[in-house]
Parts: C-alpha cells; structure tokens; sequence
C-alpha cells in the first residue's frame, strides 16, 4: 500500500515539475491554450461540486464566468475615453481586483441562491438558463464597463509591481529563455489551480462535501440527519461561482482582452461536458476533462492541415472548422462516455489503477515518445498543398 | 460531544391526511424515556407516516408531538434532528461513499467546521474530523462493522447496509432512535443478531427506541411496550402480553376470525 502510495506521489510529482518546466520549452499559443485549460479548470471544479457533488444542474455557470472576468477588468480597469467608447473602472491594484471579482461572482450566486435552495437539478438548470441571456444582454449593453460586442482591454495581472506582462520588467529571462506576460501568467494560473484543486478536495472530503453528497442522494435522508437542506443547496451554488469568477478572472488575463461572445451557453454546455467527461463527484476528473475539452480545438486548429474533415480556421476548404470538430468529438466522448464508462475518466483511472502486485516491476508500457517536430501523418488523406 | 439523555415522546391526537385520504387519525402514545416501544399494524396502516412525522418530514394536520418539552410539529426535520432524535428508513437510504463517509453524516448535528474552515483545512476542522472519525469508528465497531469501516457501502451485501444504516443514526449519539423495519428483508440469523443489537443499544445507551416492525417475534421479544395502528387509528395500546391478547389485534390481524 505504500509503495503504491509512494508510486502514485512521485507520478504527481513528475506532473507538476513538467507543468512547471513547460513555459521554459512551450512557445506562445501553447502557453495561452494552458491558460484557457487553466482557466476550464476552475470552472469545471466549481461546476463539479455544485452538479457532481451535490446534484444541482446549472446552465448558467458562462454567466458566472462573465462575472469574473469583467469584475476583474473593471475593477483593475481605469476610467478612459469620453463619448458613447467612454470606459469606467475603479482602477483598483489588480491583486485587490482579482480578489473582489471572486467575491463578486460569489455575491452574484449568492443573490441566485434562493432560487438554487428552492429548486432541485433539472428545474435549477432551466432557471440558470436565463442568466446566460441576461449576462448576453447586459455585455452588449452596458458599454462603460463592458465595452460593448468589442469587449474591453484586460489591465495585466501586477503583484507589488512585477508586471504578469511584457513590460515591467522588460525583457526579463530566466536561464536564457525570454519571460514575457505568457510565462509569468502561467505560474499564476498554476497557484490559482493548485489553490482550486486543494480546496475543492478538502471540501468534498470535509463535512460540507459529505452533507452535499448526502442531499444530492436523498434529501429526506440528509435533512433527518441534520443537514438544512436549502441552506446546503444555496452553499454549493455559492461556492461554485466563487470557482466559476476565478476562471472567468483567469481567462480574462489570458485572453488579454474580454469579449461577450466568449461567455454564451455554448461556453455552460462545455462545462457540462467536461464534468460528465471526467465523472461526476470527481475533483480530478474534472480537472482532466477540462484540460482534454479546452484543448481539443487548439491542437485540431494546430493539426488542420493535416487531418481529413477539418478545414484550417479562415479557408474557403470543405470541412469542419476546429472549433465545430472539437464539439463533435467531445460529444461524442460524451455519448460514449455515458454508455460504456458512466464514471467518467475517474472511474477509468479507478478502474486501471495499478494494484499493490506482489512483484514490485511495473508493467506499465513505456511512454511513446512525441517529437515536436514531426507529427506522424493522419491515416487516409495526405494533405493538401 | 454531549450525548443528549433520552426524554419523553409524547404524541398527542396526531392526524395526517393526503387528498382525502386519513393516513393517521387522532393517534396518541407515549414513549418513556429508556423504553423500547414499539409500533406494529398491518400493511398501510400509518406506521410509516407517522415516522414520517415524528422525524418532521411529514406535517400533521392536527395534533401534537412533544420531546422533551418541545414541540416538534411545524418543525424543520434538520431541527428535529438537532433535538437528538435519529431514523432508519425502511428501505435503505445510504449515500454513494465508504462506510465510514456515511457514519460521519451521522455526527453532522454534532460538528461544526463550515465550508471555508474545511476547504482551508484549518487546524479546527482538521482536529474535529479526526476526533469524530474515531467516534464513528467506535460505534462500527460496536455494531460489529469495523472490517467494512473504509469499503464502499455500494459492495456490501443488504443485511451489512442495513446496520451501516442505523450506525449512521447511533452516530448522531441520539436520545430517541427511530427503527424502521430494521430486520426486513433479512434470513433468520440476520434476525436474530439484529434482535440482539437492538437490545445491546438499549442495555449500553439507554436511550428510547421506537421500533416499526413486523416481525412480532422480535417485537414480543424487545418491546416494553406496544402500540398497534389499523386504518390510521390506534387499536391497542399496553405491554406485549396484554397486546397478544387485544381481540381487536386478532381482528386487525387475523380479519374475520373470532380469537382462538
């Protein structure tokens, strides 16, 4: 058991010194697609523990994700302009920012949360359903401090001032390899995921997570234990927004630039998707399917040219663009996923976890190694010149 | 941890109705404190129901219930819990998790730590969780589950489930335990072991038990005293003895036949 426990820390391990190490050999797009699973990745923890633990369905967590990310903009925003593109914004030191647009996602759920106390999964999730129109109608509108459909210039993160951007230092290089807003991003997004994963397991394992877990089952059951039910119900939904704002803050940085077309339902049925994805109750699957559904579109625009079907972004080519592929398959993922694995990428890995083996050799096949260079062609078509 | 000492149950003229239908009609008893008293009738004669209210999940239309000097009519079934007041359920109601994730939902009434001292694992929560998992780890032990403490409750066979069930409500340290059919569905051993651990819990904790039961074996075995419902309404009420001998349990029982 130890050895298995052992075996298991030193793979995390290994894990997070390769997300450590990647801005050192990652090139930009790769390290903003990091961003953006990043991003997911609270998100998908956050609607994790609202529908995976406690069995409420929301539709609306894009629009707690909006909130996230234009309270950071407008928080950390000065007022500039004059006219109808005048912009407002408290010009508040982004830290602070960052914090208060967590706390105002949180508020916004909060101010939801009766409705969430009151209505069990299904219904809740067609109630969630009008936030997202209201956040689309408010984005457009309210133009001083959304922008309007152009969105608005995101102020970079600053921690007592070093500059999460290209300036400030400027030109700063760690072992020879140029630091710009992309590389020191990254590492804040690491701490905002690693805070997200250590607290999201904490509550699930803790006596919220266990309350939740119990009225998602039965809620006469988790009431005649002791559990206030509709105060637990408006908790997780809380709780969840609170994850959804500090993804929405964290996209907005990584994009560098907030728009209203990023945050439609199409954005609350990925979240859906990667939790279903990773399995529903697991902290760790969803962090997984977060990365494997945010990243899809990027590695197929990548890989265009290259694979039958997909047409590269901007041609006149017949095919699907990476962005309708990637919807493709992850529904597909989710059909199958549904049908053959109803645990999600959780219940795989629970599934194929190595037992403690009498014979301590891993019979783990070795890692097939990917060069950056050469892709190997795509069975079928060659691809066209 | 202040175990709660068992108090009087008092229910006075209790009535339920669903569309037309009286589930309960003016039912009244009294369950001393330390006593075991059981509930027996026929099927649908309102022993479920009236579970049903004792634990708040069910509102009377009229009457009342009284613990200890409160009434628990109109109250949330969370409060009602708070009061020290814990159920079964008839068919097994366990949530997805170990063992020992379902005993410790028993001692929610009990612990404190909210969500943000939990999800920081503040020093508190900490402290409080590992105080209580051992608690609960007492109380498996007692029901002889301490090999499946850390299993998934999902794997165990029904008869394991069901003590796994009234562990977790001997885990919220409850002055009045509500057994709802707690040997249904079990082979006689089950029976038997079962028969016995009720009567362990009452010998160690001296606590009240109200049982629905309808193996009457069991219930003239354990039972102090016993209160028979029919059509929602009490028939009977007394010690074990004078209850067999009720010609309107026979009735109630048996249908036309006159008392042998």
């Amino acid at each position: 058991m130890s050895e298995l426990l052992t075996g298991r820390r030193a793979a995390a391990g290994a894990g997070v010194l390769v997300l450590l190490a990647l801005p050192f050999y990652a090139d930009g797009f790769w390290l903003q697609s990091g961003l953006f699973a990043m991003a997911a990745v609270l998100g998908a923890i956050g609607l994790g523990l609202l529908t995976g633990t406690a069995g409420q369905l929301s539709l609306g967590h894009s629009f707690f994700l909006a909130v996230g990310a234009y309270g950071y903009v407008w928080f950390s925003g000065g007022a500039s302009g004059n006219g109808p593109s005048r912009l407002t914004g408290l010009g508040l030191p982004p830290l602070l920012a960052l914090v208060l647009a967590i706390a105002l996602a949180g508020a916004a759920g909060a101010v939801f949360s009766p409705i969430a106390g009151r209505l069990r999964g299904m219904y809740l999730g067609v109630a969630t359903l009008a936030l997202v129109f209201l956040g689309q109608h408010v984005m457009l509108n309210s133009r001083s401090v959304t922008g309007g459909f152009n969105g608005r210039p995101v102020e970079p993160m600053s921690l007592f001032g070093f500059s999460f951007s290209d300036a400030s230092p400027r030109g700063l290089a760690v072992l020879g390899v140029p630091f710009g807003g992309l590389e020191r991003l990254w590492y804040l997004g690491l701490a905002l995921v690693a805070i997200g994963l250590f607290t999201a397991r904490n509550l699930q394992q803790g006596r919220p997570g266990r309350a939740l877990a119990a009225l998602r089952d039965s809620g006469t059951a988790a009431a005649v234990m002791g559990v206030p039910v509709a105060r637990y119900r408006c908790a997780a939904f809380t709780v969840s927004c609170l994850y959804a704002g500090a993804g929405g803050a964290l996209t907005a940085l990584a994009f560098t630039r907030v728009v209203p077309d990023h945050f439609g339902l199409a954005l609350s049925i990925d979240f859906l998707a990667m939790i279903v994805i990773g399995g529903l109750g697991s902290v760790g699957g969803a962090a997984a399917a977060a990365v494997l559904v945010s990243l899809l579109p990027q590695v197929l625009t990548v890989y265009a040219e290259r694979l039958p079907l997909i047409a590269p972004a901007g041609s006149d080519a017949f095919g699907a663009t990476p962005g309708e592929a990637a919807r493709c398959l992850y529904g597909a993922a989710v059909v199958l996923i549904l049908t053959l694995a109803p645990d999600g990428l959780a219940g795989l890995a629970r599934r194929y976890r190595p037992r403690p083996a009498p014979a301590a050799a891993s019979t783990a096949p070795a890692p097939v190694p990917v060069s950056r260079t050469a892709t190997r062609p795509s069975p079928g078509k060659e691809p066209t010149p | 941890m202040t175990a709660p000492t068992a108090a009087r149950l008092e229910v006075r003229g209790v009535t339920v109705r669903f569309a037309g239908l009286t589930a309960l009609d003016d039912v009244s008893f009294t369950v001393e404190p330390g006593t075991v008293h059981a509930l027996i009738g026929p099927n649908g004669a309102g022993k479920s129901t009236c579970f049903n209210v004792l634990s708040g999940v069910y509102r009377a239309a009229a009457g009342s219930v009284v613990y200890g000097g409160r009434e628990l009519t109109g109250m949330a079934p969370h409060a009602v819990a708070g009061l020290g007041i814990a159920r079964t359920f008839q068919n097994i109601v366990l949530t997805a998790g170990t063992v020992a994730d379902n005993l410790m939902l028993g001692r929610h009434r009990l612990t404190r730590a909210g969500f943000a001292a939990t999800a920081l694992r503040l020093p508190g929560a900490v402290r409080e969780q590992r105080r209580h998992r051992a608690r609960a780890a007492e109380i498996a032990e007692f029901l002889g589950l301490e090999s499946h403490f850390d299993q998934p409750v999902g794997a165990l066979p029904y008869g394991v489930r069901k003590r796994v069930e009234l562990a977790r409500a001997l885990c919220a340290e409850p002055g009045l335990l509500l057994l709802d059919e707690p040997v249904a569905g079990m082979n006689p051993a089950e029976r038997l072991d079962m028969a016995d651990t009720v009567a362990a819990i009452r010998a160690a904790l001296g606590i009240s038990i109200l049982l629905v039961e309808h193996d009457m074996g069991m219930v003239m075995r354990l039972a102090d005293t016993v209160t028979v419902l029919d059509f929602g309404r009490r028939i009977a009420d007394g010690t074990p003895e004078t209850v067999r001998q009720d010609p309107a349990v026979l009735h109630a029982y048996l249908g036309q036949q006159e008392a042998a």
